[in-house]
């Protein structure tokens, strides 16, 4: 009985069982039952009201850009997510694959004449074809070692990038490509743009919950964990990180392409080693190992870059600060973080319920 | 040939000669006992079976096959599942997500299938969700299945352990110290629980420094010392073998 006082109720529990009451109506679920995640629930409901209804309710554009942004990022975080979050395998060349996307979309529409939607496909599929080249040899490293190796690819992309000019434009980059259009209704509105890429993060937030549920995410945690004990159950192991790697390769794809409709324009800058980094701390922000989490960590990073654009010089020193106050009370990620207060609380009455049993 | 025969194996560590020429036969749908010291070479014949490390010379054949240069994966593939001394639970999902990933093998689905939840990845997936309860009801686990594996108890998680080991339905399973951190009664159970999955057909290799359940389940022991085999046959012939007691058993008696 050496913690018996960690146990006991005390008065001040009360400050933040209430709130966290209300707070375990909407956010996902600690990780108790492992079926629960994916089903939908009334919480995923009002997810989703209050994505559509939001644009409406705040009419402001310089919102709805933002969130159109938000949306791409977390396209990008939630596609990391499966590589970094679940399968537990660090990449800081992320953008390399977001910027295939975007110049796949960019050369196909404006020199093609291709569709959009088909543009689109073969952002994700550019995407997913360079991350099975580059993951073949690559992810047979680890830890620090895949870090820079995959920190390298990203550099290597943006120099042949800015050096053929022919292809994408060099550092100047290509303009002018068309709206996303479906059917010939062409999405030119920020408001139509947040609409499009919700729907599309939706979809592919479906795809992952699925993807988690089933043999393959008990597959990536296994791998996370421990290797061994994976191939001991006849895991491939190297064949399920490629396929994470190019599956979040894909997402990233997926979110090139819409960033270079949204942005009609795509240049080298946008797909640099900070838009990389900036990714990953969306992911680590948001929970490893955790879907709303990311999704989360982007909406947030997006509209805290936003607000301190306004100060200028001080905006980096201030970034700095937030991320590490952030890191310092959430360090393993927003969302699992609250999780864990929530299986505190669920476990300290299931024991309080043992404990009256017994006395009784 | 037998079920599971190691060929006079040779292992060397940088210099220390772990194995040498160790040759071990096991007979399908047996108990097989391996003791001896620590530092015999135990674990590191475990390994070499399961293919995380390679001999320096030596063949290991299993059911016919030869198994020396296979890829661990491709070796379970063929039948051998194991646990681990350190434990190597996955601490990250829940104790029913533990055993149902032992199944992954046997579930069908690759990455789009399983990503766009077509119907009979939903019906592999309902049954392995119902054969993990068995597994855990047969373990006595069942009351923590929604448990993350690192919530539990020491003991519990090497039981899950051979749970995972049991759910890819293998032929031979390597258990490496099963019984080590449980408590007497957990032992008991243990003994019993191995005894019912060698009589389900499966052939087990078994690790223990726990002599009392070695000599009680085991059908034939083999006794490793300094990297040789020692001594081999039944337990009385083991317990009585005057190299045995010698090497072992007198050691561990001196040490307690």
């Amino acid at each position: 009985m050496v913690d018996s006082n960690q146990r006991e109720f005390r008065k001040r529990d009360l400050f933040y069982v209430v709130p966290l009451w209300f707070l375990s109506l909407i956010l996902p679920d600690p990780h108790l039952d492992h079926r629960k995640e994916s089903r939908f629930r009334w919480r995923d409901l009002f997810y989703l009201g209050a994505l559509l209804l939001l644009p409406l309710m705040w009419p402001d554009t310089h919102l709805h850009h933002l969130m159109v942004l938000a949306g791409i990022n977390a396209i990008l975080a939630l596609g990391l997510s499966l590589f970094l979050g679940y399968t537990g395998q660090i990449s800081l060349g992320h953008a390399a694959f977001f910027g295939t996307g975007a110049y796949t979309t960019a050369i196909l529409t404006t020199r093609y004449a291709f569709p959009t939607l088909v543009a689109f496909l073969a952002s994700a599929l550019a995407a997913a074809a360079l991350a099975y080249l580059i993951g073949k040899p690559i992810l047979k490293l680890k830890g620090y070692f895949l870090a820079l190796a995959t920190l390298g690819f990203g550099e290597i992309f943006l120099v042949i990038v800015r050096e053929s000019p022919n292809l994408t434009g060099g550092v100047i980059g290509i303009f002018g490509i068309p709206w996303f259009s479906l059917a010939g209704f062409s999405f030119d509105t920020y408001l139509k743009q947040y609409y499009l890429i919700w729907g599309v993060l939706i979809g592919l937030l479906l795809f992952s919950k699925n993807l988690i549920r089933s043999k393959m995410g008990r597959a990536f945690l296994a791998v996370a964990a421990s290797e061994d004990a994976a191939s001991t159950v006849g895991m491939k192991v190297a064949q399920i990180k490629i396929g994470a790697f190019v599956l979040g390769a894909a997402f990233a794809g997926f979110a090139g392409s819409l960033f270079a409709c949204v942005m009609s324009t795509a240049n080298p800058e946008a797909f640099s080693l900070s838009l990389s980094i900036l990714i990953i701390m969306m992911v680590i922000l948001g929970g490893m190992g955790n879907l709303y989490g990311p999704i989360a960590g982007a909406i947030l990073l997006t509209w805290l870059v936003d607000i301190l654009g306004k100060y200028q010089e001080y905006s980096l020193p201030i970034y700095g600060l937030i991320l590490i106050l952030l890191l310092i009370s959430f360090p393993d990620g927003i969302g699992t973080r609250l999780n864990i207060r929530l299986i505190y609380l669920i476990s300290y009455w299931g024991r309080k319920k043992r404990r009256e049993r017994v006395e009784l | 040939m037998s079920f599971l025969s190691v060929e006079e194996i040779i292992k060397n560590y940088d210099g220390v000669r772990a194995l040498n020429q160790v040759s071990l036969h096991v007979q399908k749908g047996i108990i097989k006992g391996l003791i001896g010291p620590n530092g015999a070479g135990k674990t590191t014949l475990f390994h070499l079976i399961s293919g995380m490390e390679r001999p320096a010379s030596g063949k290991i054949y299993f059911k016919g096959t030869d198994i020396t240069s296979m890829e661990p994966c491709e070796i379970s593939l063929l039948g051998v599942g194991r646990t681990f001394q350190t434990l190597q639970i996955w601490g990250n999902m829940t104790v029913v997500e533990n055993v149902m990933a032992g199944m992954h093998t046997r579930i069908k689905g690759g990455f789009l299938s399983c990503g766009l939840w077509l119907p009979w990845v939903k019906r592999a997936e309902e049954e392995a969700l119902k054969e993990a309860k068995e597994i855990l009801e047969f373990l006595g686990l069942l009351g923590r299945w929604k448990w993350l594996a690192s919530q539990l108890s020491f003991g519990q998680q090497k039981i899950l352990e051979m749970g995972r080991a049991i759910a890819m339905k293998p032929e031979l399973i390597l258990l490496d110290e099963p019984a080590a951190g449980l408590t007497a009664t957990e032992v008991r159970q243990l003994a019993e629980r191995i005894s019912q999955i060698r009589d389900s057909g499966v052939t087990i290799l078994v690790v223990e420094h726990h002599m009392g359940m070695v000599m009680e389940i085991a059908d034939e022991i083999a006794v490793l010392n300094n990297g040789e085999l020692i001594a081999e046959g039944t337990p009385d012939v083991v317990r009585r073998d005057s190299q045995v007691i010698e090497a072992y058993l007198k050691s561990t008696r001196a040490d307690a």
